[in-house]
Order: structure tokens, then sequence, then C-alpha cells
């Protein structure tokens, strides 16, 4: 049994289920459309679980490679987004390369250092000066 | 329409657009030189930074990236035996060998040659089918868009991966995700369970984004931290003159030029398909096909030529039709919506300086492979599989979430774009494929649109759908490629 397929089409079948249940009440044609992606992905949900079911090999999931960097690597992203409109771009950036580089293996900090300021010294220049972008402005800026 | 194309050749030379096409072909190599980037998500980050410019500036970087990158990526498989994008696979087959046995700079110099006579080939190709087929789809009414829409949909959900179920899915849940929000045609909200967020629907930028740039990206950070470049590797004494890599290869040149054209307008076959073709075509013919392999410098210039033909011509059904026949295709049709420009036949009449324009731009960034492409800017480009991964995983993500921040300057954009990404990242280690998820975001409105106003037309009459000529000839299209992959599939059950 491939229990990889079957858990994606148990997933996908909901899903289409949960589309025809909800696209049933849309107004007149404009619950076509829905209510046949529902159906169609409920199919096809279904032919992927009975074809994962008949495979005679034991396949298990396996998703991630590093678990500790990928839960690291996307724990660090919300933690930048949230600071974002906080701290301002050009701190929360410069934060969030230095802390997921260290997070992710780097262990020389003059490189770290060295690339994060010429980074964030280019995108300055580009986003500030030549594309005159407003980004999320450095709180010690902030009235 | 001759008279367009010449006056789109005036309107791209301004030196705007010429340096955007000269800043889109260097940061193409380079990022198709280092493994793990690749050109989808270089062109998916780089177009939201591109709202406020003129049209043909954000299209000249597109060419640039996509030319340069189908170089770019052959440099690590060539020096390290690593592609640099999935295309250049067939390229390591020969190109390891020949640096291993010194001759690194005549690898490279041939791939930079035939990428750049692959490209300039697709470009002329695209420049004269594609008006001609635009004429043609003047006739195409409601009914005959519809079907082109399922046409491309379900031909790429079957093609692309090869699996049936997944390639399905995957189409299924992109239309599902076009779905959301205020319905155009009746104003009603769908899918949005009421929150304010998504009534206008999911960004299509931060969607493309999210799936294409930041599963690549996760994986990377997973992945050990290794030195890639070794300057022993790269020696690059021995070298040609241009006359005689013409000579050696022109016949080569001209036969996966043709391999490539014709995969590219195919819709879910790919520059590595088309690689791959050329490479096994030039083998077949080879004088030595046992020297294959063992470093013959043929096989470099058939793969890269092959891959590089594939560029071009992969616009010419993205359009004429609006149909994407790879994802990069998509990406462009993403460009002309994002500035205000509908993809169809009308944008030849309509839009003509951007849409000949583009294709002009398409084969100068292939002709400035053979400045840029040079072994100076090789060696250069070389150097940057120096950089360490650790590093090139947070400073890419700031990237991204600059480019998906400036679109609304909205902070939700970043959680939504990240949602995207998780999505992609297991949908991938699943083993579905991601191009139909993004062409069914594309093409599923393009579908239900059509397929309302037909029913509105004939007064809900479904026969309609079925009677014209074209129609037909497009259902028959579909009966084809669904037909072969149903034989495919009983004769690999029947071989065990």
């Amino acid at each position: 049994m491939n229990y990889r397929d079957f858990c994606t089409g148990v997933l996908f079948f909901l899903l289409g289920i949960g589309t025809v249940w909800y696209g049933k009440d849309f107004y007149d044609d404009s619950a076509y459309i829905p209510v046949s992606v529902g159906v169609l992905m409920s199919l096809f949900a279904l032919g992927l679980m009975l074809r994962s079911l008949m495979n005679s090999q034991l396949i298990q999931m396996r998703l991630m490679d590093h678990p500790a960097k990928f839960i690291a690597t996307l724990t660090s992203c919300i933690g930048y987004f949230v600071l974002l409109p906080v701290a301002g771009f050009y701190t929360s950036s410069t934060l969030f390369i230095v802390t997921l580089a260290l997070l992710i293996g780097e262990r020389r900090p003059v490189v770290i250092l060295s690339i994060t300021l010429v980074f964030i010294t280019a995108l300055y220049l580009l986003f500030a000066l030549v594309l005159k972008r407003s980004l999320p402005v450095e709180f010690f800026l902030a009235v | 329409m001759f008279d367009a194309m010449l006056h789109a050749f005036g309107v791209i030379m301004a030196p705007a657009s010429m340096l955007s096409m000269l800043v889109g072909t260097l940061a193409g190599i380079l990022i198709g030189a280092l493994p793990g980037l690749n050109p989808v998500m270089a062109i998916a980050l780089m177009l939201p930074l591109t709202y406020s410019f003129d049209p043909l500036i954000a299209l000249g970087l597109i060419a640039g990236i996509y030319n340069g990158s189908m170089y770019g990526g052959a440099i690590p498989a060539i020096l390290l035996k690593i592609p640099g994008t999935p295309s250049a696979i067939a390229t390591t087959f020969d190109g390891y060998p020949m640096t291993r046995k010194g001759m690194g700079g005549l690898a490279l110099k041939t791939a930079c040659w035939s990428s750049a006579v692959g490209g300039t080939v697709s470009a002329i190709a695209l420049m004269t089918l594609a008006p001609p087929l635009a004429q043609m789809t003047l006739a195409f009414g409601p009914t005959e868009y519809f079907w082109v829409a399922v046409f491309g949909l379900t031909s790429i959900a079957v093609l692309v991966g090869g699996d049936l179920f997944k390639g399905m899915l995957a189409a299924l849940l992109g239309i599902l995700i076009g779905l959301v929000g205020v319905d155009t045609l009746s104003g009603e909200e769908r899918f949005t369970f009421d929150n304010l967020y998504l009534i206008g629907g999911f960004p299509l930028m931060v969607v493309l984004i999210g799936l294409y740039a930041v599963p690549p990206i996760l994986e990377m950070a997973e992945k050990q931290n290794s030195a890639h470049y070794d300057p022993a590797n790269f020696r690059t004494h021995k070298s040609s003159k241009a006359l005689q890599l013409i000579r050696d290869y022109w016949r080569t040149w001209s036969k996966s030029s043709i391999i490539g054209v014709c995969v590219g307008i195919l819709p879910g076959a790919g520059g590595n398909l088309a690689a791959l073709l050329s490479y096994n075509e030039a083998k077949r013919n080879a004088k030595e096909p046992e020297s294959f392999g063992q470093g013959n410098p043929v096989g470099v210039a058939a793969a890269e030529c092959g891959n590089s033909a594939d560029n071009a011509s992969s616009m010419i059904p993205a359009l004429t039709l609006g149909i994407p026949g790879n994802l990069i295709a998509a990406l462009v049709l993403g460009a002309l919506m994002i500035h205000g420009l509908q993809p169809g036949p009308r944008l030849f009449t309509d839009s003509a300086d951007i849409v000949f324009g583009f294709i002009w731009q398409l084969l100068l960034t292939s002709l400035l492979l053979f400045v840029l492409g040079g072994m100076l800017a090789t060696r250069l480009f070389a150097q940057v599989l120096r950089l360490p991964s650790t590093l090139l995983v947070p400073t890419t993500l700031v990237l991204m979430s600059i480019g998906v921040y400036t679109i609304n300057g909205n902070t939700t954009d970043l959680y939504v774009m990240l949602g995207f990404g998780l999505i992609g990242y297991l949908l991938n280690r699943m083993d579905f494929p991601l191009a139909p998820i993004v062409l069914g975001v594309l093409l599923g409105p393009m579908a239900e649109s059509n397929f309302r106003l037909s029913m509105l037309i004939s007064q809900n009459d479904w026969t309609l759908f079925f009677t014209r000529p074209i129609s037909q000839g497009i259902i028959a299209l579909l009966l084809i490629v669904l037909g072969s992959q149903a034989l495919k599939y009983y004769r690999r059950k029947c071989g065990g």
C-alpha cells in the first residue's frame, strides 16, 4: 500500500466533497464550475486512493529531509513577517538573514556579516534610491 | 504585419529597453549558474518589481532571464556535473567528461554558441508562425475558447509528470484557487468565508511566487551546505575559433533547433525533453555513437541548442491563444495581464508594438549570448558557485518578501505566499506536478467565462459545444492526447 498517495487522496476527496457542498448554494450558473470541479476532484481522488490500495509495495510518507532546518526556516519566516511592520524593512531583514544563516548551519561570522551588509546596502540603493518604493519604515525613524 | 514588426524594432531599441535586456541576460546567466535557483523562480520574483515599468522593459528583463538562464544552467552542468536548471541535464552527459579531460573551455564555448543559435532560430520561428496563427484564431468564438482552455489544461495535466490522477488533481486545485473571490459575471462571493482579504481572490503573483519560488528555497535550506566550486576543474586553455565551431556543429544545430522548436509548441513538453531528444538524435546519427557520454562536444552542442530552441517557440500558443505551454509562458501571460493587456489574437493588432517588441527582445537576447557568454563572463559567473547556500536561502527569501510586499503593500500577502509555498513543497514531495496548478489558476477563469457566455448565447443549448467545426477539431485533438496517454498506460501495464 502506498500510504503517501492514499492520505493525499483522502485529503483531495474531502476537499472535493467540501467544494460541492459549499458550491451547490451559489446562485444559478455561478455554481456550474465549482460543483463540476468538486465532483471531478472527488472522482480523481477516489481513483488515486484505489490505486494506492492496490499497490503491492509498502511506501510510507517522508515529508522532509531535515525537519529541524525546515522548521527553523519556517519559524524564522513567520518571525520576520511579524517583525517587518514593527521594526522596519532594513532592520528586520538584517536580523532575519543573520538569524536564519546561523540556524541552518553557517558558522563564519565575517562571511555572514559582510554578505548581509553588501546585500542590505544593495537593496537600499535599489528600492529606496532607484525604484523609490515605500517599504515598512524603520522603528528608529517612525514618528 | 511587417510594418508593425519593423516599428516594434525601433521601439525596443530605446536605451531603457536595451538596458533591461542586458541586465536580464546577465541575471539569467547568473541564476541559471546557481543550482537550486531556476528561471521560473527568478521571473516570478522579478515581476512584482516591474509594475511601474513600461511593459517592454518588464518583458525585456523576462526575455533576458529566460534565454540567459538556459545557457547559465550549462555552467555547473559542465564544470561540476550539477545541472543548474532541469533543462541542462543532457548537457552533463558530455560536458562534465570534457571538463575532466581538460576541455572545459571548449565545452562552455560550445554550450554558449549552441544556446545562442537555438534561441535565435526559436525566436525566428515565433516571429514567422505566430502572426498567421493569430489571424486564424480571430475566427474563434466563446465555445472554441472554452475548448482551447480545456485542451490546454487537460493536456498539461496529463502530459506533465505522466500521472493522470495527480496531474488532474493538481489542475482542479488550480481552478479552485482561481474561483476564490467575487464572481465577475454574477457578483456573487465564492469561497470567501466572509473574509475581506479573499473577496478580491488570491493575487496571481503571490500564488506564483509561493508555489514556485518558495519550495526550492525550503529544499535548499534543508540540504547540508557544501562547497560547490573547485577551481582545479575549471581549465579553459583549449578553445576553438568561431568558424571552426560553425563548421563542426551546423548540422547538429540545424536538427536540434527544429526539434526544440517543435517540442516548444507542444503544451506540457519542455526544454528538458527538447534537449534529450536532440541529444539522442545527434547520437543516433553520429559516426562514433560510443564516443557520446565520454566527452563528445557534439553532445553538448545538441543538448544546449535543443533546450534553447524550445524557449521562444513555447510562446506561440501563449501569445496567439492565451494558452501557456509551460511555466515561463504562464508568467509572460501574467506579466501581460499585470500591464492591462489581454493575450490572444487581438494582442497582435491592439498592442502590436508590445507583442512584436517582445519577440524582437527574445531574438536579441539570444544574440546577446554570443557577446555576454564569452569566456571572461563565464569565468566570472562560475564564481557564483562559491556562494554558500546558507546565505543564499535567507537573502532569496528577503527578495521574495520584498517582491510580494510591494504588490499591495499588505503583510497578509506574505503569509499567503508562505502558505502556498508550503502547499507547493508538500505537493512536490508527494510527486504532484505544480505546473497544472498555475495553469488551472490562469485558465480556469477563462474556461468558466467562455462556458457561461456560450450558454447565454445558445440559451442553454449544450449542443453548441459539439456542433461548430473548430470546436470539433479541438475536441479531436483532446481525444488524441487522452487516447495516446491511455495507450501508453495500457502498453506499460501489458509490459509488466
